[in-house]
């Protein structure tokens, strides 16, 4: 009964709450700084490891965990009936302290969980006594906090950590590690099958990117032309895309299969190796007529080509989709004046689908783009070690290779941020030609 | 003009449809094969429809599982059940050359062969068609009726009940297999007979045309995995679902301090590529002992740029006017969140589900680096074990990729317009 009266009597006078609670919200931020460090220090470091970016993260966790505690403790302190909630949290939290404890993941569940709570309990009061806008500021980071706190953890934080563990040698999770600067970039521009690993991927990306936009858009003006059984096409068309990658490519393996695979008794080809053949493309084309190629311009091996087919027809689909979507969205008027003008199909797609579409190619490009920059799954199943002499070894196969079966991880950071940079770069490029082909079309979105 | 109107229509058909042919026909070579045995994925020739797949070996199969095995079940899932006796026919031809026998191959390397000890086979010639073929030579002999009809019975006069009966018909070797009440799953010549091969004479239907199915289940916990990949999943959208719906809320409707920075600050994630964080989320997950968790397959993806962004966009088009009426009612964010942003939306949210679901059930580099213990692998970590293990054994790989993809397609045919649609939508946003 006294608790209900005193939340009368304090929402009689928000405006005097309102000062009373924002230097404690300010005292709060302090204390929960100050006890984050020394926890950190305490508690979490010795578990994080003994360089700096890892007390980093364990900084960030005592600062949740105390930012949680100090959150529970200023609700209970300030009163009225939040008090029984905040008491109530505060025997779960402790209860769960013995169980998150003998848990690895102690470091995290607790101060969330405690932290999610801390932060609900504001929120009730809040909503009892504090001026509208002082709720909106609360509710509003409240509500982003989750994605944020998970954001800073799993992106942003491991981002900058990444860069930090390429600048070393010999890292691992265990023990020290030794600071090399630069060394490992330098060491990657010169080293042989990382060159190789790149150059298959480039061959995979002109290969595939512009035939999938190609395939994909003819598909979609085809499919566009109102033809009957639309939506069953569509279903066929896109089926490939939402199969999983290794199913996918474990079919294509047995399609490629040299002594009782389909493809080669349909090309009657007898025991052609398709997956094991290092020679490449325009050496094979050249060979008959005399020419002997090497280096880079023998182009992509046999077994590469076979990859990029299975991932044309793996990724069609979506582009497709991607393709018509675009193509129903330009206004119908466009044909039928362009009808009455009497042009024909050719002239219709030339001036009119071709480039209203430009924005949706961009998309589709910038997509495919990064999605083959990152080729992976389909090549570790059709070629577990990266095909005869590397041939089909891509950037993110010799990364995965270098951290997760030599463990060497400062090297393989620094291959992440190699192909970060040409990633980026290759999207700048694009969108800059396009701006400058289409008239800053991309920018719309 | 009409004429060539419909030329270009039929072209377009055409053309379409070989498209989508060749997309499709994958699909159907990965589920025929899973239904061949390993004569038929080992021949030379493609078997386009294996004997697994014909309406025939079905009836067949359910009649000679009933045999060892009374009843409903006995026919589905066969089995060789004490006093029970199972009748086999073949029909040979050219059988002069010698005695047709039949034996249940003793697996290699057992000491004890209770099923051969129990099982009393008995071989006898029905009827004797014109010797052969033999005298007209050269013509082909009509199945049926011109061969000799064998009838081979096996009888279990032990006490226990055995699941399977492997059988090996010995021929002679100019003989040749007319028809048999069952397909043979090889023919092998050796150097005295030639022999017809069955992995199993009272399978049942279920049991005959799932029997790479059940071999693969058998090979590796495809049980676990699948749990694992489908526990992973939904928790992951589930709360992906949670995280995202109240921060697209607070940045589509709630004015607040920061809030561009805060928005600026998740799109800002996509720019950031998932290879160069395999490594940092690793150590850390490595640091937190999390590695070969559910924590490690799960937590990373919670936050979702895409999810948020795209919750946003649909929150944003929501008229105002129903979220004033509601303020004015005296609901709070978290009711308005609630009660009407997220009824509205649910197309938006349903896009993002089927994203997040689709992206954690095919995801492979991950799981594989997170995961180290066979009770821990996702169905495609399973997958890919599995197919490096199986090597050239393609009708289990391809009856475990079928599994691996069929929940994906099953759910797919449910949602597909509004699968589509989202697709669609994320291209023109």
């Amino acid at each position: 009964m006294a608790q209900e009266q005193q939340v009368f009597s304090l929402s009689g006078s928000r405006r005097a709450l309102d000062e009373r609670w924002q230097p404690r919200l300010w005292l709060a931020a302090l204390l929960t700084g100050a006890a984050g460090l020394a926890g950190a220090g305490f508690h979490r470091l010795e578990l994080l490891g003994p360089d700096a970016a890892g007390s980093v993260g364990g900084i960030t966790i005592g600062l949740l965990a105390v930012a949680a505690t100090t959150q529970v403790a200023l609700s209970f302190y300030l009163g009225d009936r939040t008090r029984w909630i905040g008491t109530a949290s505060g025997i779960v939290t402790a209860g769960l302290l013995p169980i998150a404890g003998s848990l690895p993941l102690f470091g995290i569940v607790w101060p969330g969980l405690a932290l999610i709570g801390g932060l609900l309990l504001l929120y009730i009061r809040s909503r009892a006594q504090l001026s509208e806008r002082t709720i909106n500021q609360l509710s509003g980071w409240l509500l982003v906090i989750p994605a944020l706190v998970l954001m800073m953890l799993w992106v942003y934080f491991p981002a900058i950590y990444a860069l930090w563990i390429s600048l070393f040698k010999d890292f691992n999770y265990l023990g020290a590690a030794e600071f090399v600067g630069l060394e490992n970039y330098r060491i990657a521009l010169r080293d042989p099958r990382f060159l190789k690993s790149l150059a298959n991927t480039t061959w995979y990306v002109v290969g595939t990117v512009p035939l999938s936009i190609f395939l994909g858009m003819l598909t979609a003006i085809l499919l566009n032309e109102r033809i009957r059984g639309l939506s069953l096409y569509r279903v066929a068309y896109f089926l490939p895309y939402i199969t999983a990658l290794t199913a996918a490519a474990a079919v294509w393996r047995w399609i490629y299969n040299p002594n009782a695979g389909l493809l080669n008794w349909l090309l009657g080809l007898g025991d052609f190796r398709w997956l094991a053949n290092p020679n490449g493309l325009f050496e094979l084309i050249l060979s008959p007529f005399g020419v002997e190629l090497s280096g880079l311009v023998v182009g992509p091996s046999v077994a590469l080509i076979a990859i990029m087919i299975m991932s044309v027809w793996h990724f069609l689909g979506y582009n497709v989709v991607i393709f018509l979507a675009g193509l129903q969205s330009i206004p119908k008027e466009y044909y039928e004046a362009a009808r009455i003008d009497g042009t024909n199909w050719h002239q219709q797609v030339r001036y009119i689908t071709w480039p209203l579409l430009a924005p949706t190619t961009f998309f589709v490009l910038i997509i495919s783009l990064i999605g083959s920059l990152n080729v992976f799954t389909q090549i570790l199943i059709l070629t577990p070690e990266g095909g005869v002499l590397n041939d089909t070894l891509s950037v993110v196969m010799y990364l995965y290779f270098k951290g997760f079966r030599d463990f060497d991880f400062g090297y393989a950071s620094a291959l992440a941020f190699i192909l970060f940079v040409i990633t980026l770069l290759l999207t700048l490029l694009q969108r800059r030609l396009f701006n400058r082909l289409f008239g800053g079309e991309a920018e719309t979105r | 003009m009409n004429f060539r109107w419909s030329v270009g229509r039929t072209i377009i058909y055409l053309v379409l449809t070989v498209g989508a042919a060749l997309m499709i026909f994958p699909f159907y070579w990965m589920v025929a094969t899973s239904f061949q045995n390993r004569q038929e994925t080992a021949s030379s020739t493609p078997v386009l429809i294996p004997e697994q797949m014909r309406l025939r070996n079905w009836v067949a199969s359910f009649q000679l599982g009933r045999q060892g095995r009374p009843g409903l079940l006995g026919g589905l899932l066969g089995g060789f059940r004490p006093g029970r006796s199972v009748s086999l026919d073949l029909t040979l031809a050219n059988t002069s050359g010698g005695e047709v026998e039949a034996i249940i191959p003793k697996p290699l390397g057992v000491l004890s062969f209770p099923l051969g000890d129990d099982t009393l086979i008995e071989t006898r010639l029905v009827s004797e068609g014109p010797e052969g073929g033999g005298r007209d030579r050269g013509t082909p002999t009509n199945p049926g009726e011109g061969g000799s009809l064998y009838r081979v019975t096996l009888t279990n006069q032990g006490e226990s009940a055995y699941s399977r009966i492997p059988l090996e018909v010995r021929i002679p070797k100019g003989a040749t297999l007319l028809s048999s009440t069952l397909a043979p799953d090889g023919l092998r010549s050796s150097r005295r007979f030639n022999r017809v091969e069955y992995a199993d004479i009272a399978p049942g239907a279920v049991g005959y045309l799932f029997r790479n199915y059940v071999a693969a289940w058998q090979a590796a916990p495809f049980g676990r995995y699948f749990f694992n990949s489908a526990f992973t999943a939904i928790v992951q959208v589930l709360a992906g679902l949670t995280v995202a719906s109240l921060a697209a809320f607070a940045l589509a409707r709630i004015p607040f301090w920061g809030r561009e920075v805060v928005f600026v600050l998740i799109l800002g994630t996509l720019m950031v590529p998932g290879e160069v964080l395999l490594i940092p989320n690793f150590v850390v997950l490595a640091r937190l002992s999390w590695i070969n968790t559910y924590f490690a397959l799960i937590v990373p993806f919670i936050a979702s740029a895409f999810g948020i962004f795209l919750l946003r966009q649909f929150f944003l088009t929501l008229p105002q006017e129903l979220f004033d009426a509601a303020r004015i009612d005296g609901a709070g964010w978290l009711t308005q969140l609630w009660q009407i942003a997220i009824p509205l939306a649910l197309p938006g949210l349903l896009t993002y589900a089927l994203f997040a679901f689709l992206g954690s059930w095919n995801a492979l580099l991950w799981p594989l680096i997170v995961t180290n213990s066979d009770d821990m692998r996702t169905i495609q970590v399973g997958l890919r074990f599995f197919v490096e293990e199986t090597g050239t054994d393609f009708g289990p790989m391809m009856a475990a990729s079928t599994m691996a993809i069929l929940p994906i397609i099953i759910g797919f045919f449910f949602v597909q317009k509004q699968f589509i649609q989202g697709i669609a939508r994320s291209g023109l946003k």
